[in-house]
């Protein structure tokens, strides 16, 4: 009966991790219950069970991380208090070690080393026991002296009241695991990303690098999360009130633990310049979504003379559609030379906030915010993370690098929908075109860099060729008290 | 603040600009004691009236937009003989912030529009067609931004 229930229960455990086990689980249609049977042992009365009819157990997730430290008290003790956020109802218990942010609801435990002597004591108890199950299960913990354990929970209830497993979660390597297939490297580990202006776009960017693997992020942005932000924003009602560098800071963080957040609540303006620059000098890649041009070309401007890329994201107004520049200095365009070549274009923004109103209206001409959806929005965040995390990985070898041939434009455009009003409202639908622009596909653009940019290029002996100056013989300004 | 060496060879070439171009009322400016640089100069309009233009050059020049005020006469009244700075910021009368002593703001570029590769001569020029603009309002007591409704598109 019991070998039966362990059966089970590593069934279900193969079934849940999509790998082999020894056993399979079936429905007897004769017994009309669920019974493990061992693989390869043919089953004409049965029902096969999938991963999708299975129901896990309750789950303790314990911090293999944590634990190896704590390994010295607890043999050392016997035994050590260990605290858990308990969900839905005491379903899952998750080690407080490894939440980001824990459920409200806690429970205490007691964390034994072997079988647990004598009365059992208030609360939860889980024994810490030898086993000799193979070592990559995530119900096996290896100690320090490389010896596997697995977890045995002892309820006050009684065993049979509410079954759970005890897992370990060993966060980096179990994360790195999944990333390692696409990206055959660790690099991004060591790059920091300086993400300017965290609202919907910024913060789904930093999230999905973090995702990735990135491991240091500098967050930059004034604002908090309001009620209204949530449709659009990654952060939920929950954190409303929040400035969004810290609710950003904790999602990056739910997907990536060991990362390093570095969080400032500024502005992005001309008085904050020397911090600024001081963020970008400490970044391999600067990541843009703010939606003002003083603050693209003020960051643009610290990122050419720093020599960072950089990469400018954001949507047109109410998310027709969007754009994103990628600017290496010197050698693509610049902000300044998008701006000076293609005004038009720089200047169509998605006004999402009242602060973005108010700074392109006059008192006496407001100006609607007119946010677009999230789903608008999402195809440009994601391309933007795709942009970014190729020049992060810049020489190394990945499976990312046969892209480089398809993303060597600076400029890429987006359309959602053919707005009326604007030079796409024409376009064919989607199902007629085969040459000409529609919705719902990425087009990269060149345009030339100006090798007399302000910013990027010569400017000032462009500027006093056109005047007929020589820039090397001016006079000295006149002098004012 | 200390000035790149690109910034002040900017501020000396737009000074020669504006001397070579026919702008010679107005000027670039460096004032010794703090270090800092200044532009302006007396308009005159086509009715013959004099107006003082001036603008403190901001620090991180030319990528930050200076603010151009008219500085006398002060206060700057309307057509109905209030004075323009109350009105603070106006698509009517084409003015932005004004600043603690009642200077008028004029709107040159909004700086949503500013970028680096506009030179002061440019600004200037602005600063004339909004007095001409202004002139015409006096005369009519139309708004300004009947006169001047492409200012802030023109590049
Ligand atoms: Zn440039």
């Amino acid at each position: 009966m019991s070998d039966q229930r362990s059966m089970i229960r590593d069934a279900m455990q193969a079934i849940a991790q999509r790998k082999p086990g020894k056993s399979k689980l079936v429905y007897d249609k004769t017994k009309r219950t669920i019974v493990a049977v061992s693989e390869g042992v043919p089953t004409p009365q049965a029902l096969n069970i999938t991963a999708d009819d299975a129901d896990m157990f309750g789950v303790v997730t314990l911090s293999s991380g944590w634990l190896r430290d704590k390994w010295s008290s607890l043999t050392k003790a016997g035994s050590l208090p260990v605290g858990f956020s308990s969900w839905d109802d005491g379903d899952a218990l998750t080690q407080l070690e490894l939440c980001i942010q824990g459920s409200g609801t806690h429970a205490a435990a007691t964390l034994v080393l072997g079988q647990q002597q004598g009365q059992a004591s208030e609360g939860i108890v889980i024994s810490i026991v030898p086993t000799d199950k193979p070592t990559h299960r995530s119900d096996v913990f290896v100690s320090p002296d490389n010896i596997a354990y697995r977890g045995e929970l002892i309820e006050p209830a009684g065993p049979a009241a509410n079954p759970r497993d005890v897992v370990f979660a060993d966060i980096e390597p179990q994360l790195d695991l999944r990333r390692a297939g696409i990206l055959e490297t660790t690099v991004l580990k060591d790059r920091t990303v300086l993400c300017i202006g965290l609202g919907t776009g910024g913060a789904l960017v930093a999230v999905e690098l973090a995702k990735s693997g990135v491991g240091h992020f500098i967050l930059v942005d004034r604002d908090r999360l309001s009620v209204g932000n949530v449709v659009r924003h990654p952060g939920g009602i929950s954190q409303v009130g929040r400035t969004k560098v810290n609710v950003t800071r904790n999602l990056i963080l739910e997907k990536n633990p060991g990362a390093q957040v570095e969080v400032h609540v500024m502005d992005v303006g001309f008085e904050n310049r020397d911090v600024l620059a001081g963020l970008v000098q400490a970044s391999d890649l600067v990541i843009c979504g703010t939606d003002n041009r003083q603050s693209k070309l003020l960051i643009n401007e610290l990122c050419v003379s720093a020599d960072k890329p950089a990469v400018y994201g954001g949507a047109f107004r109410r998310a027709y559609g969007g754009q994103i520049l990628r600017v290496r200095p010197k050698q693509s365009p610049c902000q300044q030379c998008f701006v000076s070549s293609l005004p038009d274009e720089a200047s169509d923004v998605e006004v999402s906030s009242q602060d973005d109103a108010d700074a392109i209206a006059y008192s006496d001409r407001p100006v609607a915010v007119e946010p677009g959806l999230s789903l608008d929005v999402l195809p440009i965040a994601t391309q933007l993370a795709k942009l970014a995390m190729l020049e992060l990985l810049a020489d190394k070898s990945s499976t990312l690098n046969v892209l480089k041939r398809d993303f060597d434009a600076p400029w890429y455009l987006w359309l959602n929908r053919p707005e009326p009003g604007t030079q796409y409202a024409d376009m064919p639908p989607l199902s007629e075109s085969r040459d000409e622009m529609t919705i719902n596909r990425w087009y990269g653009i060149y345009f030339e860099r100006d090798e007399q940019c302000p910013v990027c290029g010569d400017f000032l002996s462009g500027l006093a060729a056109a005047y007929g100056l020589d820039s090397t013989q001016l006079p000295a300004l006149p002098e004012k008290e | 603040m200390t000035w790149t060496m690109a910034q002040r060879q900017r501020l000396a070439l737009e000074n020669q600009i504006l001397q070579n171009e026919g702008f010679t009322q107005f000027g670039v400016f460096h004032h010794p004691a703090d270090d800092t640089y200044s532009a302006g100069g007396t308009a005159t309009t086509s009715v013959g009236r004099n107006y003082h233009v001036f603008c403190m050059i901001p620090p991180s020049y030319p990528t930050q937009r200076p603010s151009l005020y008219i500085t006398d006469p002060n206060p700057l009244l309307n057509f109905n003989g209030v004075a323009i700075s109350r009105l603070g910021v106006s698509h009517a009368m084409h003015t932005l912030e004004p600043n603690t002593l009642g200077w008028v703001q004029i709107c040159h570029w909004r700086a949503d529009r500013w970028h680096a590769g506009i030179v002061l001569q440019k600004v200037f020029l602005k600063a004339m067609l909004w007095l001409e603009a202004y002139e015409q309002h006096l005369a009519t007591g139309r708004d300004l931004a009947d006169f001047v409704r492409t200012m802030q598109e023109a590049a």
